[in-house]
């Protein structure tokens, strides 16, 4: 016989058993597709801005140059300079106050330009289109703040839609803008871009024009060479013209965080999924070939040798498996794009592709390990004589089972249940893969929630959008000096706030620099003009201070100060030490050091230059939007302050989307797993289903009895899924609050109280069910002299 | 635990009218066949391989559904009934006897017994109490605790018969019963089926033993590719 046949033979078996080769086939497809999936993620995880960064020309350094002083050809004069390697401009830009739908918006930096493309700074539009006339604007859509300080992007309270309008305030006519797209800079080189003839009409009267400038030097690997290189540029223009400078590098520490933050659970997800479609793989795909060694005993008795056996085998399993494989590259590519769509929100980059070996490595993978679970077992087959394959091809091994049986009978069970539950223990091996399926689906469902409640709570303790829904902050220049609001403006917030009913806690913050000893660089000091116990900072050690000369500092502040918590320090507001004792530690992740105390603790900081904003919280029933337009409608259009609901944490928006996409893929491929596994079963006790069907086993009975095959094996999953989640949620969100330099409170992994882990252990049961209903409903289905009649 | 009888129209316990049944394009495997077997009586079922013999008596069981026609037993239509009336109307009016026994080998032999009686919904007690019985009258209850792998082809034969009758069947469907069996146990089998008949039983009996045949049933209906060939009387023996 030629090689041919028993290809040609192992085809015809597989047309013929179309449900385990369509089964094949689809686990083949989540299976290639999820480890594409991981692969790209893994792949966006590592140096996501570094990579973006060289993919979008990102610049070393924008320079904000006053256009009065520095004319065309100065400007032009600095791309030639020693040492700067690209530039582009210059972009008119003008910095506006905006409203939208009446209320403050922000201060956008805007610039003009003709289009997104370029030598340097190459913008990614990720909605919407380029302005194409006057009255458009495309805002910056990085999660982060903007050069010119409020990045309003997609996450701003208040959040700007395509198609929202914004109001220029400040400037004549009040021009509008509307939003026709959103865009990313690598660098945040502007809040927003408009076309360059629309930068003009957005100047104030007397502002002078200003305009930015891109570079990229030969040398702007670290701060001290990025501020030489702004001094060259600076030395090269008529004094006065620089009027400011921003880096790549301080994008890159704000971005950077948020993506080693996202690391973790995206590594865990990434290997949940691998090693499952491992485990899946390789039980259909050696089940596949057990099931048909009847088959190749028949075969082999006919002539077949062992080396053409194992041929037909590997072709029999080999065909869905390579389309599984290929159809399983392009699902994977086409989940990726909305997948790396939010990782590159989350991670601040413009967009992320499926690296090139990812589609690769993952096809090639998923087929060698096809291959080795097939050959494996088609090499055993072919060494088997004709009787033992066609014997071995048959039920399970007597005696397995057998004891399970006679105590659930002797339980006293509907026996459908009775019979169902002891099933498993025919066929050990494979129950065990089933389990092993089922805990790491139930696993990933349970991690997911878990990891989703801990960081909401993360999102709430950050944001402070539980106990603060209200800011007060300053959107327009003040009366006072350098434009900061004066004492009557100040008053104004107070009285407005008080005459407010719904308001039941409010706070001035005021924020400054000061010095600490073994602390090279400042450390930001909030100080609270009342009471601020109501806030709600997570504590992770110790207390909110609640007596005179206390503070609470962050994770940063005793790591770069080497103290603790109940430790006193010296600080040094401007020219006068302070003495504080430091009563907790409290979560504000942030690499800058933090110290929170009251303005009589730290006396100095209480100054008009230094009010921040006002913290308000509301009374239970206030209608939080009702509020802020009351507030401002008291504040009126002249105040330069204006009330604002909180920034949403788009970070956290995003990795909770992300991690309810992962674990419903991994649950979806679970399922596949049991379902493969009911089918096998199915197939192999037909003609006891049949019997079951002649002693009178009604459908539902028997659709019970298919169930319960994978019940109990779906029970000890949930068992040991659950803590398995428990831990894992616990060393995630660990693992991410270290890359953000920050402790956490212990309420943070404190999410699964046990009624909850409960609940959601029944996850196990859901993908058991959900995986074994379709062959249990053909089982139910069957005809019983047609299942009698089968081998 | 005698349940109680559907009564039977003019006696038959089984009616089959035009009964046509047809696999997928080909020949079917039976054609317009009628028949009836009334209430007590040994009916011998007999052909060559492939005439309907089997098709035939797993269509009066329900275990299939006629192409058209009707098939009538203990008073219901069984071509009119769903799929989970025809497994209670098995289990409460039918009992089957298969060549190759089909006994469940992960099930004790008291277990395989009882299993009718428990999908039925019958008590634990009452369960226990007549598959012993059973057992008892089969001559078997010193293996009700061994494995079918374990008993003679004879022995599980006797299990099979005793879990047909756990539920007191009006009807007993034999298909081949002694087919597996050398001819010293085939015909103890046969006495038993015998003495079953003489308690009042119903039995339909599907062999290609003339001699079986013969022995055992009052009449013996032909089957030739799907199609009645004729009807003959038996002489007991």
């Amino acid at each position: 016989m030629s090689w041919l046949g028993p290809i040609r033979t192992a085809t015809g078996g597989l047309l013929r058993h179309k449900v385990q080769a369509v089964v094949i086939g689809m686990v083949l497809v989540v299976s290639t597709a999820s480890a594409t999936l991981a692969f790209a993620l893994l792949a966006a995880s590592n140096a996501p801005f570094a990579r973006a960064f060289a993919a979008q020309r990102g610049a070393d350094v924008t320079v904000t140059v006053n256009a009065a002083r520095a004319s065309s050809a100065e400007l032009a004069a600095t791309k030639t300079l020693g040492g700067v390697t690209a530039a582009a401009g210059p972009f008119g830009e003008a910095t506006v106050q905006v409203q939208a739908g009446g209320q403050p918006f922000g201060q956008l930096v805007l610039a003009g330009r003709a289009s997104p493309g370029g030598a340097l700074d190459d913008l990614v539009l990720n909605a919407g289109h380029w302005p194409d006339g006057p009255g458009q604007v495309v805002l910056d859509a990085s999660p982060g703040p903007g050069q010119g300080g409020q990045g309003v992007g997609l996450g701003q309270g208040g959040g700007a839609q395509l198609g929202s309008t914004l109001s220029v305030t400040g400037v004549p006519g009040a021009p509008a803008l509307t939003v026709v797209g959103f865009a990313n800079s690598i660098t945040n080189t502007a809040d927003g871009w408009v076309t360059p003839g629309e930068i003009a009409r957005l100047r104030g009267p007397g502002t002078p024009p200003s305009a930015q400038m891109l570079y990229r030097f030969t040398s702007a690997g670290s701060y001290a060479q990025v501020r030489a290189d702004v001094a060259a540029v600076t030395r090269a223009l008529p004094p006065g013209a620089v009027a400011g400078a921003g880096s790549w590098l301080a994008a890159q520490d704000a971005e950077t965080g948020n993506g080693a933050i996202m690391e973790p659970f995206v590594v865990a997800f990434a290997l949940i999924g691998l090693v499952m479609a491992v485990l899946i793989v390789g039980n259909v795909v050696s089940g596949a070939v057990v099931a048909g060694y009847r088959r190749i005993g028949v075969l082999k008795s006919i002539g077949l040798t062992p080396a053409q056996v194992v041929v037909a085998y590997l072709s029999r399993v080999g065909g869905p498996a390579l389309a599984g494989c290929l159809a399983g590259v392009v699902v994977g590519n086409l989940l990726a794009v909305s997948v790396l769509h939010q990782s590159s929100a989350a991670y601040g980059v413009g967009s992320q592709q499926v690296p090139w070996w990812a589609s690769v490595a993952a096809p090639v993978g998923m087929l060698a390990l096809t291959a080795l679970a097939a050959f494996g077992s088609a090499l055993r087959a072919g060494r088997l004589s004709a009787a033992e394959a066609i014997a071995a091809g048959r039920a399970p091994r007597a005696g397995r089972g057998y004891a399970a049986h006679r105590l659930a009978n002797r339980l006293g069970l509907p026996r459908p249940i009775g019979l169902g539950l002891a099933a498993p223990f025919a066929r050990p091996a494979r129950t065990l893969v089933s389990l092993a399926a089922i805990a790491f689906g139930a696993t990933a469902v349970i991690f997911a929630f878990g990891l989703h409640s801990s960081l909401s709570r993360a999102a709430a303790s950050q944001t402070l959008s539980a106990a603060v829904p209200v800011q007060i902050q300053q959107f327009g220049p003040g009366a006072g000096p350098q434009q900061f609001p004066d004492g009557a403006q100040d008053a104004a917030v107070t009285a407005a706030l008080r005459a407010q009913p719904g308001t039941r806690y409010d706070v001035a913050v005021y924020l400054d620099q000061v010095k600490l000893p073994g602390i090279a660089q400042g450390v930001n000091a909030q100080a609270f003009g009342g009471d601020a116990s109501w806030i709600g900072y997570g504590v992770i050690a110790g207390h909110w201070y609640d007596a005179p000369g206390e503070v609470d500092v962050n994770t940063a502040f005793l790591t770069q100060s080497g103290l603790a918590v109940g430790d006193n320090a010296t600080v040094m507001i401007g020219t006068h030490p302070v003495t504080v004792r430091i009563a907790g530690e409290v979560f504000h992740p942030s690499h800058q050091p933090t110290l929170f105390g009251s303005v009589q603790t730290l006396p100095g900081l209480a100054t008009t230059a230094n009010l921040q904003e006002y913290y308000v919280g509301l009374r239970p029933g206030t209608s939080v939007s009702a509020y802020i337009q009351a507030v401002n409608a008291r504040l009126g259009s002249g105040s330069p302050w204006g009330a604002t609901g909180p920034d949403g944490g788009q970070f956290y928006q995003i990795a909770s989307a992300l991690i309810g996409l992962l674990a419903l893929m991994v649950a979806v491929a679970a399922g596949l797993g049991v379902l493969n596994t009911v089918l096998m079963t199915t197939r192999d006790r037909v003609h006891d289903l049949g019997i079951f069907k002649a002693l009178g086993m009604r459908p539902g009975q028997m659709l019970t009895m298919v169930v319960c095959w994978i019940a109990g094996p779906a029970v000890i999953a949930a068992v040991i899924a659950a803590p398995a989640a428990v831990a894992l949620n616990t060393a995630t969100i660990g693992a991410m609050a270290g890359t953000a330099h920050t402790g956490i409170p212990a309420s943070f992994t404190q999410v699964f109280p046990p009624s909850r882990l409960a609940l959601l252990s029944l996850a196990a049961l859901a993908i058991a069910a959900a995986g074994a209903l379709l062959p249990a409903g053909w089982a139910a289905r069957a005809r019983p002299a047609t299942a009698l009649r089968a081998e | 635990m005698r349940q109680q009888s559907v009564p039977c129209v003019d006696g038959d316990v089984i009616r089959l009218d035009g009964v046509t049944k047809t696999y997928q394009a080909g020949p079917p495997a039976l054609a317009d066949v009628s028949m009836s077997v009334a209430t007590g009586e040994v009916v011998a079922i007999m052909g060559p391989s492939g005439s309907g013999k089997s098709t035939l008596l797993n269509l009066i069981a329900g275990l299939d559904r006629p192409t058209a026609g009707t098939v009538t037993v203990a008073g219901r239509r069984l071509d009119a009934l769903g799929e989970s009336a025809l497994a209670r109307f098995r289990a409460r009016h039918v009992g089957i006897i298969f060549q190759f026994f089909n006994l469940l080998d992960d099930l004790t032999v008291e277990d395989n017994v009882l299993l009718p009686a428990q999908l039925a919904g019958a008590s634990r007690k009452q369960a226990r109490a007549r598959a012993g019985e059973l057992l008892a009258r089969m001559g078997i209850d010193q293996h009700k605790n061994a494995y079918p792998a374990r008993l003679s082809g004879g022995e599980r034969q006797r299990v099979a018969i005793a879990r047909a009758l756990v539920n007191s069947p009006e009807l007993l469907l034999a298909d081949e019963p002694t087919g597996a069996l050398d001819t010293a146990t085939g015909q103890e089998i046969g006495t038993l089926l015998r003495q079953l008949n003489e308690g009042g039983q119903t039995l339909v009996l599907v062999t290609h033993d003339p001699a079986l045949a013969g022995r055992y049933a009052a009449r013996t209906v032909r089957l030739v590719d799907g199609q009645l060939a004729g009807v003959g009387v038996g002489v007991p023996a």
